[in-house]
This record gives C-alpha cells, sequence and structure tokens, in this order.
C-alpha cells in the first residue's frame, strides 16, 4: 500500500532520515518504534508533504505520492498530528465541517454521524469551542476529523501521548474498531504496550533508519532488540 | 469564527443610533463628517476581514478603493454607463483585482506579504497618476451620484447620501457577517490558526486566501465608489500607501477582528482628526501617541478595551435576564 525506498529528508538543513525504507500493507496496522529523535515524526511528516523529500521515493497504491500536503491529502492519506492541531476558534461541530463537506462526495464512509457514533462523546461537545476541550476530547476531535477525510491509509502520531490511561484504553478500543473494519494505518507511538497491542507489523527506526522490523509479536517476544533499540 | 455576544450587539445599536441621530439632526459639515465615517467604515470593515480574520496586513487596501472610485467615475463619467451599472462593474471590477493580488501574495507570510500588497498599491498609485486616461495627477472630476428619483430619493441631498451610506454599511457588515460564518470563513479561520494543518486536510489555502482577499476588494470597491459619489472628484491621493496605512490604523485603534471594533474606530479616527486639526496642524501626532497608549495597553484596540472591562458583566446579566425561572418546587402535602 505504502512504500518508502530510502528516503532522506528532515528540516532545513539538518538531515534526520538518511535512507529509510518500509513497507505498510493494506488492512493491516504499522507501528512505527524508536527512541526520541530517531526520526519517526519526521517519517511521517516526510510522507504527508510537510517535510521535503530529499531522495528516494514514495509510493503509494503504486504510484509516487504528491508532493504537496493537500495533493497527499486528496490521494486518500489522513494524518492525525501528535499536536492534534484542533482550531481554536471554531467549535467541534465546525472543526468537523470544514472537512466533511470538503471530503463528503456523494455517499462517503464516513460521515459526521458515523464519526459520533464513534465518538459520542463529540455529540456531547459539539456546541463547544476547540479550547474549551480536554486533551482526551482533542484526540478524538482529531480522529474525528481525519476519518471524516475517507482515508485509505491513517497515519497517527503518538495518538497516547499526555492522555489520561482510561482515555488511552477508549482510544486504543476505537482504533481497534477501525482495524477490524479494515482501515489502514500507520501508528508512531512510545506507549510500548499501546502500540504492540494495536499493531500487527512494527519498524523499528534509529538514527535516521529502520534497524529492525518484524511482526508485533516477534518484537514483544524479542527482548534484545527492545533493550537496544527501544531501551524498553 | 466571528460570533456576536451581548456586548456586540449593545455597541452596534448605540453606533446606529447615534449615526441616525446625527443624520437627521446635523446640518451641512456634520453630515460631511457622518458620511466620511461610513466610508472609511465600510473600507476597515474589508480590511478587517482579511487582517483581524485571515492574518492578511493588506498595505493596498486603499489603493483597492481607488480602483473602485477611478472605476466608477470611468464607467459612469466617461463611458456613459448609468450610474447604478457602473457601480455594479467598478465592485466586480475590484474584485477581481483584489483576487488576483491575494492569489499572487497568499504564498507569502508576515513581512512579506506586506511588502507585496505594499507593491501592489504602489504600482497602481503610480500608473493612475502618470496615465492621461486617469486624469493623471488632476484627477478627475464631475461625478455624478446614483440617482433614485424613481425611490424619490434626492442622493444630491447629503442627508439623504449619508443615510444612503449608512445602509450601504449594514448591508456591508452584515455580508461580513455572512462570509465569516460560511465555509469559507471557517477555513480562513483554520488557515489563520494552522495553515500547513489545513493543507494537511486538503484544503487549497492560496484559493481561500484569494477568494476571502477577493470579496474584501469589492467591499473596499464600494467604498471608493462611494467615496468618489461623495466628493464627486477623485485624484491619485486616493490610491496612496498612506489610505492603507491610516485604515489599517483605524483597524488597530478600534479591535482588529472584531468587526465592530473598526467602526468604533472609524468614528473615534474621524472625529478625533476634525477635533484635532481645528486645534493643531500636528493632529498626526496626538493621533500617533494614542495608537502607542492603545497597543501599549495590549487591549484589543478600543472595543478590545471595552470588552476586557464589561464584556463578562454584560454577558452575565444578559444570561440572568435570559434564564427561565426555576419551576416551584411541587408543595407536597401529601
Amino acid at each position: 500500500m505504502l512504500e518508502l525506498n530510502a528516503i532522506s529528508s528532515g528540516y532545513g538543513e539538518t538531515q534526520v532520515l538518511y535512507g529509510l525504507s518500509l513497507v505498510a500493507q493494506p488492512g493491516r496496522v504499522l507501528a512505527i518504534l524508536g527512541r526520541n529523535g530517531a526520526g519517526k515524526s519526521t517519517t511521517l511528516k516526510t510522507i504527508m508533504g510537510l517535510l521535503p523529500l530529499k531522495s528516494g521515493d514514495i509510493v503509494f497504491d503504486g504510484n509516487p505520492i504528491a508532493t504537496r500536503a493537500f495533493d497527499v491529502a486528496r490521494s486518500g492519506i489522513a494524518y492525525v498530528p501528535e499536536t492534534r492541531d484542533i482550531f481554536p476558534s471554531l467549535s467541534v461541530r465546525e472543526n468537523l465541517e470544514i472537512v466533511a463537506k470538503r471530503f463528503g462526495g456523494p455517499r462517503p464512509d464516513w460521515t459526521m454521524d458515523r464519526v459520533l457514533e464513534l465518538f459520542p462523546r463529540l455529540g456531547e461537545r459539539l456546541d463547544n469551542g476547540g479550547t474549551q476541550l480536554s486533551g482526551g476530547e482533542q484526540q478524538m476531535l482529531a480522529i474525528a476529523r481525519a476519518l471524516l477525510m475517507n482515508p485509505r491509509l491513517l497515519i497517527l502520531d503518538e495518538p497516547t501521548e499526555g492522555l489520561a490511561p482510561i482515555i488511552v484504553k477508549l482510544i486504543h478500543d476505537k482504533l481497534q474498531e477501525l482495524k477490524r473494519d479494515g482501515l489502514s494505518m500507520i501508528i508512531v507511538e512510545q506507549n510500548f504496550g499501546f502500540a504492540t497491542a494495536l499493531a500487527d507489523d512494527v519498524a523499528v527506526v534509529g538514527k535516521g533508519q529502520v534497524v529492525w522490523t518484524g511482526s508485533a509479536a516477534e518484537i514483544r517476544a524479542d527482548e534484545d532488540a527492545q533493550h537496544t533499540w527501544l531501551g524498553v | 469564527m466571528f460570533r456576536h455576544n451581548a456586548l456586540r450587539y449593545a455597541v452596534l445599536v448605540v453606533l446606529l443610533a447615534a449615526a441616525l441621530f446625527q443624520a437627521f439632526t446635523a446640518e451641512y459639515f456634520g453630515l460631511e463628517i457622518l458620511t466620511e465615517i461610513l466610508i472609511l467604515a465600510i473600507l476597515v470593515l474589508a480590511l478587517d476581514i482579511v487582517a483581524g480574520f485571515g492574518g492578511m496586513v493588506s498595505l493596498c487596501h486603499g489603493a483597492l478603493m481607488g480602483v473602485g472610485a477611478y472605476a466608477y467615475a470611468l464607467l459612469s463619467a466617461k463611458a456613459g454607463i448609468a450610474p447604478p451599472l457602473a457601480m455594479a462593474g467598478a465592485v466586480a471590477l475590484t474584485g477581481v483585482t483584489a483576487w488576483a493580488i491575494g492569489a499572487i501574495c497568499s504564498r507569502s507570510h508576515g513581512i512579506y506579504f506586506i511588502m507585496a500588497t505594499l507593491a501592489f498599491g504602489q504600482m497602481a498609485y503610480s500608473y493612475v497618476f502618470e496615465a492621461l486616461v486617469f486624469g493623471g495627477d488632476d484627477g478627475l472630476g464631475g461625478i455624478a451620484r446614483l440617482d433614485l428619483g424613481l425611490f424619490g430619493i434626492d442622493l444630491n441631498d447629503s442627508r439623504s447620501f449619508a443615510l444612503f451610506c449608512l445602509a450601504a454599511l449594514g448591508a456591508v457588515y452584515g455580508a461580513a457577517v455572512l462570509i465569516l460564518r460560511s465555509g469559507l470563513g471557517r477555513s480562513l479561520s483554520g488557515v489563520m490558526h494552522n495553515e500547513q494543518r489545513m493543507r494537511a486536510l486538503g484544503l487549497t489555502v492560496w484559493r481561500v486566501k484569494a477568494d476571502v482577499f477577493g470579496l474584501s476588494g469589492m467591499i473596499a470597491g464600494l467604498a471608493g465608489a462611494l467615496a468618489a459619489q461623495h466628493i464627486m472628484y477623485i485624484s491619485p491621493g486616493l490610491l496612496s500607501w498612506t489610505v492603507s496605512g491610516e485604515a489599517l490604523v483605524v483597524v488597530i485603534l478600534g479591535g482588529l477582528g472584531t468587526l465592530v471594533g473598526p467602526l468604533v474606530g472609524a468614528a473615534a479616527f474621524v472625529v478625533l482628526k476634525h477635533e484635532l486639526s481645528g486645534l493643531t496642524s500636528y493632529w498626526h501626532l496626538v493621533v500617533g501617541v494614542i495608537l502607542i497608549a492603545v497597543v501599549m495597553s495590549r487591549a484589543n484596540g478600543i472595543f478590545g478595551w471595552i470588552e476586557a472591562r464589561w464584556g463578562d458583566r454584560i454577558e452575565r446579566r444578559v444570561a440572568d435576564a435570559t434564564r427561565k425561572p426555576e419551576p416551584e418546587e411541587a408543595t407536597s402535602d401529601a
């Protein structure tokens, strides 16, 4: 579904990724793990066209991926950033509508009703402003907004960061539900337990390259890899 | 996104009452000042839409107003087109011009956006200043006002023209609210807060900016067409960057991104200008000191200052007054 072939990228003069390669299979969840500064978020931003690709290539569904962020979004990839980026001056309803009206189409998979069914809490807060939401509610809104883009691939950056354990469990259950529905996902996560419980496949990133790949079950069993690359 | 609250409604009612009182009681000079305020208010509403709600600080809105004024003058006086059609044409032409400027400048940000709009404004000023078709330095005269004789209204009468401008301002305010509450307005709000995020949500950012800039330009063009009819004479000075700068001062003085604030700012600025210029020719210095005080006070202009002091109190009173009384507990006699 998505192939990254020897990509290099970074911020301005600072290179972060050095020939990173990985593959995300359709209908499966790929977790990208690694220590802080390894290049996980940089990988996602490069896929999304938010950072320039310096070398290598990215292929999505057999075609080279677009280089501009809005073209990438329109090609069927939705991205939930670490910062969630809820628009503070818009209400929950308006935050959702801003996307729903753009990606609605004649018979969309995801509608306002369906995302509110997935996250009933948002239905109770529809008229609240973006700044009046808790961290968990903001994360639900960010995921709901991404789903309204009717993506074929959902990319999430640190979806549990700063959330209470009960909300982490709720987010986990919702993402499991999406996985059961067959939605392909890539998830970057520091929470090893959360990531490996959700993912089918795992790629570990270290110093801007993929240093380990395998299944979630394999990394759970490989204590050496956990210790060497993740410090678990 | 723009929302009305009790204080905003209250200030609008006070402003409307003051304008109507002035329109029906003032003599010629007072009516001229009122009309000047109303036309400036239309221009600064246009600027507030792009600067206050889209983060696009424009230094070419004076030039856009000038485009509207010259287009109206040329279409009505030179081309002989009926004034209502000339006015519609002037508004449309200014909108198209503004859309093109917005589309080009939308790829720049901050100081670069300001400089790009300034460059467009100065190009328009220089061209109009030199071109004979626009009357060069001498400008154009003999500009007719709309003929509303069909409705029994003579716009050559200062009072009627002031009321006509008031009606135009009301329509523009309503249009501005509709724009900001529409899908385009929501997208603009998103773009202002996080442009990169909006791109990642599949939005064509430059198009949103250009569309809003075009609509704002149409409003500035309307201000220009009214200004041309007000003075019945126009000169290149109307397109000067100082007009754009003055409009920006008025928006900041009143309250950026509030719609209501710029109306307060326009009234305060014109009244201050007329009162102070009678006392000293250095009235700009006094306005400058007031502007510095407003900026240093950290309030969002005069309206922001009012909102910070009385906004919550008025909201609470309105909430108390509109709250439904609790049903009295049933007295049980069981």
